[in-house]
């Protein structure tokens, strides 16, 4: 083992050692880069997205430097993800890691780099999602942690909990037809897709209602008015995140 | 309801794949024994091992070291000998084969990125081609496995903890060769195929040097030491990569004829692939 670990920490060449990217293999703590990393996650029909794209606007007129993210939104592996839904091939484990190849890609391109820039990162859906709805799928815990060692922890983790009828109502009420992975058909459930979407979803959120204290969850409740919620979300911001540190630094040329 | 009994396979105390040397690498959290007979530490979600009893055959080495013609005559002789074959290899899988080509041709990629898509070929083989093959009782001929990959990783600066659970839940092979070659002479090997040497094969993305011909034999190097490190916990079966074709052929045959039971392992290639005996 002692070979091992010094091949580990001697990289094959130098400059390895000055890398801005994680290390893949340990938690990379906030306090490691000067920018800071929110949140957002729940499960569909909670209305995240809705306040997070709030949440950027009060920012964006603010002028603070930010950047916004999305989960499985590079396209490295579209084709892919694309292929194996429309054929079918998905399994749980390559289901899961090709969102992981996909999360890396954006980690190491976008999240990385911009919080050692010193940028506000928005993300719509984290590595919790992974860790939601993989579990759910049958993923073991242990796998699935060291699969996203290499993500950054997050300043701020905005969980959106909604009960799961309004959740599933929202969601069968705006979509025609669910998709066969989205109601989650490859688990067998049930032979009825807004049925097996049902089930699918009382085990994601079963998941996330375990992550809340392990991972630190805010937990906001999403069944109050929009406007409410953006105001509680801006006030936790605000206290918890030192925002005259984004402000513009020069003045936008005209 | 969410049905518990498909989440985590047991297997049986009596197991049909022969069980792995008794060196099996201790687990950080405690896995039951049975499981790491089959797997690396975790169970392949929705499979049970119980259901296997095929022969997973591995075939590990550097670029130029005989591989690929060990497995076309192999296939030849098992097939002869009346065994179903299946063969499986990095980047042949119907999800994201061909979109490692792409990634790789216009490297694009970083290293981790790079590491999960291979780790994502990998399974999906894992569970359409070998696991079949392996439930249908066929010999899988695997040209490289998990250990290759690992090693890939592991010298770009992956961690290497993090590799090893990354693909914890693959299948301990019965038997994995290793044939081991100089990288010179793996260099010269593949210089006669191409004309050329490729990007990757000289591991050109970890600037090792300039010059081609010590980039290759410093990354094949590197490759090399790490799957001696993991050759012993894995019980690896060294061959020299740098004997003649039949003479490594009969010890294959040797080692595999024992495992299968076949008696004899007498075989000359047909016309068809006499070309690579020599």
């Amino acid at each position: 083992m002692d070979n091992q670990e010094s091949i580990v920490k001697a990289p094959p060449r130098p400059e390895a050692s000055k890398t801005t990217l994680p290390q893949p293999g340990r938690p990379v703590p906030s306090r490691a880069y000067p920018g800071a990393l929110i949140v957002v996650e729940g499960t569909d029909g909670s209305g995240k997205s809705t306040q997070l794209y709030l949440l950027k606007r009060w920012l964006e007129i603010g002028g603070y430097r930010l950047h916004f993210t999305e989960w499985n939104s590079s396209p490295l592996v579209k084709s892919a993800t694309r292929r194996g839904k429309q054929k079918r091939l998905l399994t749980p484990t390559t289901f899961s890691l090709l969102h992981a190849a996909d999360f890396a890609d954006r980690c190491e391109r976008q999240i990385m780099p911009l919080l050692q820039g010193d940028y506000l990162v928005l993300a719509d859906r984290y590595i919790y999602t992974a860790f939601a709805r993989d579990a759910a799928r049958g993923c073991s815990h242990r796998w699935l942690r060291n699969l996203y060692r290499f993500a950054p922890v997050p300043d701020i983790t905005f969980y959106f909990r909604a009960p799961l009828e309004v959740a599933v109502d929202r969601i069968l009420s705006g979509r025609p037809k669910l998709k066969y992975y989205e109601a989650g058909m490859d688990l067998g459930l049930s032979y009825e897709r807004a049925e097996s979407f049902k089930l699918f979803q009382a085990r994601i959120l079963d998941e996330y209602d375990k992550m809340v204290d392990t991972d630190n969850f805010v937990v906001l409740d999403g069944t109050l008015p929009v406007n409410k919620l953006q105001k509680q979300m801006r006030d936790i911001v605000a206290s918890k995140i030192d925002l005259k540190r984004f402000a513009s630094r020069a003045p936008e040329a005209e | 309801m969410p049905d518990q009994e498909k989440e985590k396979p047991v297997p049986s105390a009596a197991p049909v794949v022969p069980a792995p040397p008794a060196e099996a690498p201790p687990k950080p959290a405690a896995a039951e024994p049975e499981l790491n007979q089959f797997f690396f530490g975790e169970s392949l979600v929705g499979l049970d091992p119980r259901e296997l009893n095929g022969t997973l055959i591995v075939i590990e080495g550097m670029d130029g070291s005989g591989r690929s013609t060990q497995i076309a005559l192999l296939q030849e002789w098992l097939e002869s000998e009346g065994f179903s074959v299946q063969t499986s290899g990095l980047r042949r899988s119907n999800l994201v084969g061909r979109d490692i080509d792409e990634l790789l041709a216009k490297n694009a990629v970083t290293r981790l990125t790079l590491a999960l898509m291979y780790a994502t070929d990998f399974f999906d083989q894992l569970e359409h081609r070998i696991v079949p093959a392996l439930r249908a009782g066929a010999v899988v001929l695997a040209d490289r496995f998990i250990f290759t990959l690992i090693a890939r990783g592991v010298v770009r600066g992956i961690n290497r903890d993090y590799l090893t659970g990354l693909y914890a839940m693959a299948l301990r092979p019965n038997l994995t060769f290793w044939l081991n070659v100089r990288p010179e002479t793996a260099f010269a090997r593949e210089f006669k195929k191409a004309q050329a040497i490729s990007y990757w094969e000289a591991g050109r993305d970890m600037s090792l040097s300039h010059d081609l011909y010590w980039s290759f034999v410093r990354y094949q190097t590197m490759i090399k030491r790490e799957l001696e490190s993991m050759a012993k916990r894995n019980a690896f079966i060294e061959l020299d990569g740098e004997a003649s074709v039949p003479a490594v052929n009969k010890q294959l045959r040797q080692r595999i004829a024992e495992q299968l039971g076949i008696r004899g392992s007498k075989y000359a290639p047909s016309s068809a692939l006499a070309h690579l005996w020599r």
